[in-house]
């Protein structure tokens, strides 16, 4: 064994003196290569990759630097231990992406995916390589809080299953959303749907206690028309310099540079995620071609997994963005003093919501469970915004650690980077509590176990709460019987379900 | 130039390999082509005025009354290139229609 560790790092080390650029710039390369992806493309790919690294490592090194005197200042006067900078969702990606585990993790992904295929346990083909990064991070997560990479690996499969089993529950909910005939093969496995079940539950709640909410719905469309620019990254950056500034005695010319450098660095993190996007782009088509071209994928009819924003046409999903953005502001003020002890701050939330403000990460998950009931999807997700802060913070020291190891975080400059909205919280607190339990902390084993039990009953409920809902599609001719979406439902019980109700009709 | 707007969540994922593929096709097809990714959420009424196509993934609601013509581009996303082509040819049909070449 000693043997095969000198190997390896006789091999990689060297690469990985090299910084983390040109190494993922090789690796990505080398891995693209493997999936007969031309020289040029996956070098182009490579390149991309290595350049999107270094500029999101110049832009948290911009934010924090600005922000890092003012926000000491700003705990100081206002006694809220806000200090873990919110930086969205561009440089935890480009971070994730700059770690070659992710690599690993996408290859057990891709494998899971085609087993799950074969076995005839989903129809959906995830070509959405890119968010591969979500689960890889709950992977990595792990392994920072003291998991080996063997159990975290089993964590990032168990997800990753359920995953995709939710993408086949999901479908006949994405037809009816976007009007679409049953052959749109169009569906997900995205990450944020992953808070579908706990959305689901309050969602009951609301049915049995607050049934009279859906009267109050609006018209989604015309209240983003009205917001217009006014709730774009680049403005949320200014407010949010503004209010930081002022809570923490900067001068004007102060307070006009934390807010103008906060609306830049907005747009830019956004503008360097789709070159870090651009840099993927070969080897998902790589991985894509195979799997399209695998013989045993040959004579299935599949539907295809994409990224989450092909049902954001729906306006609800903006709309509930928008109103949540400030009540997730004013829960993160009032969380930040909560203690909780396993955080790096001590405290439940230690994020000033800013690059996360726009909760993508749970609202497209509170369209499909309300179908687009706004009321409902803004008190769900004002619920369920403060388990995204917690998971935040929790992952704070680890984000920060890791940006610090592909040199994208500044030296000299203290503080932590994370975000408030990532997708799946819930996996990042099983994150950490399989990584504590691998340690051998009896208590943390315990609450691991607690943890996964309660996590795999509530997805288990959450799924025949679908199956009965695709059931309802399936009696409007709108859903095709299958065990992955409407369960043991037959043909027989469809028919008689149908003439039932044919016959309560006439009557 | 023929212009061309996509749009998805964030305007980087999506919208950009819509982007990338309608103008490396249509560079193919020998047209002058040019399309922006933008998110979903900041597209307005003036904006998309100013474009000859709307590209979009999927039944859009802005709540105002798109006049731009709109071509489901979602197809693009599937990576298979048999599905994507007759997105390619809608566009290329409105822009013989419209005489935007």
């Amino acid at each position: 064994m000693d043997a095969v560790i000198g190997f390896a790092n006789a091999v990689f080390q060297p690469l990985i003196d090299l910084g983390a650029a040109p190494m993922m710039t090789i690796v990505l390369t080398v891995i693209a290569l493997l999936f007969k992806v031309k020289f040029t493309k996956a070098l182009e790919g490579g390149l991309k990759l290595g350049i999107a690294i270094t500029g999101i490592g110049a832009i948290i090194n911009i934010l924090t630097t600005a922000f890092s005197s003012a926000m000491t200042t700003f705990v100081e006067s206002t006694g809220l231990q806000l200090t873990v900078t919110d930086v969205g969702w561009a440089p935890l990606a480009t971070i994730t992406w700059g770690s070659p585990y992710t690599l690993y993790f996408l290859m057990v992904l891709v494998i899971v995916n085609i087993v799950m295929i074969v076995l005839a346990k989903t129809n959906t083909i995830d070509v959405d390589i890119f968010d591969v990064w979500h689960l890889a991070f709950v992977g990595l997560a792990c392994i920072y809080f003291g998991a080996n990479i063997v159990v975290a690996t089993l964590l990032v499969v168990f997800v990753g299953v359920m995953k995709i089993m939710n993408s086949d529950l999901m479908k006949p909910t994405f037809n009816d959303l976007l009007g679409a005939p049953e052959e749109n093969p169009m569906t997900t496995t995205h990450m944020n749907y992953m808070m579908n079940p706990l959305a689901m539950l309050l969602n009951k709640i609301i049915d049995k206690v607050l049934p009279f909410l859906d009267k109050y719905d609006f018209d989604a469309a015309k209240l983003n028309n009205m917001i217009g620019f006014w709730g774009s990254k680049f403005a949320i950056g200014i407010y949010l310099g503004v209010f930081v500034g002022l809570l923490s005695h900067q001068t004007p010319q102060q307070i006009c540079t934390l807010a103008f450098t906060a609306a830049t660095c907005l747009e830019l993190f956004s503008m360097i995620g789709s070159w870090f996007i651009a840099a993927v782009e070969p080897l998902s088509q790589g991985i894509s071609d195979f799997a399209n071209n695998s013989k045993w994928l040959q004579g299935r009819t599949l539907n295809v997994g994409l990224d989450w924003p092909f049902i954001a046409g729906r306006a609800e999903i903006w709309a509930a963005a928008n109103i949540l953005a400030p009540v997730m502001l004013g829960e993160a003020l009032l969380l930040a003093n909560v203690p909780f002890p396993f955080s790096p701050t001590g405290t439940w939330n230690g994020l000033l919501p800013l690059g996360g403000i726009i909760a993508m990460g749970l609202t497209p998950a509170l369209l499909v469970v309300t179908r687009g009931r706004v009321i409902r999807m803004v008190v769900i997700g004002a619920v369920l915004l403060p388990v995204f802060l917690g998971a935040g913070t929790l992952v704070a020291d680890f984000v920060t650690f890791t940006a610090k190891t592909v040199g994208a975080f500044p030296d000299g400059v203290t503080g932590l980077i994370s975000q408030t909205t990532m997708e799946g919280p819930v996996e990042k607190f099983l994150a950490f509590f399989v990584g504590k339990a691998t340690t051998g902390d009896v208590a943390m084993i315990i609450a691991t176990v607690v943890a996964i039990v309660v996590y795999v009953a509530l997805f288990a409920w959450y799924r025949k709460q679908m199956i009965a809902r695709n059931i309802e599609y399936a009696k409007q001719d709108k859903c095709t019987l299958s065990p992955l979406t409407t369960g043991k439902f037959t043909e027989e019980d469809l028919k008689a379900a149908k003439e039932a109700e044919s016959a309560k009709a006439n009557a | 130039m023929i212009k061309v707007l996509a749009a998805c969540g964030a305007g980087v994922n999506s919208s950009h390999q819509i982007k990338d593929a309608i103008e490396s096709e249509f560079k193919n097809r020998g047209y002058n082509l040019h399309c922006d990714a933008v998110m979903i959420k900041d597209v307005n009424e003036e904006m998309l005025s100013q474009y000859d196509i709307f590209a979009q993934i999927a039944k859009t609601d802005f709540g105002f009354e798109v006049k731009t013509p709109i071509v489901d581009a979602g197809p693009i996303l599937y990576r298979m290139p048999a599905m994507a082509k007759p997105v390619y040819d809608k566009i290329e049909a409105i822009i013989k229609e419209k005489g935007l070449n």
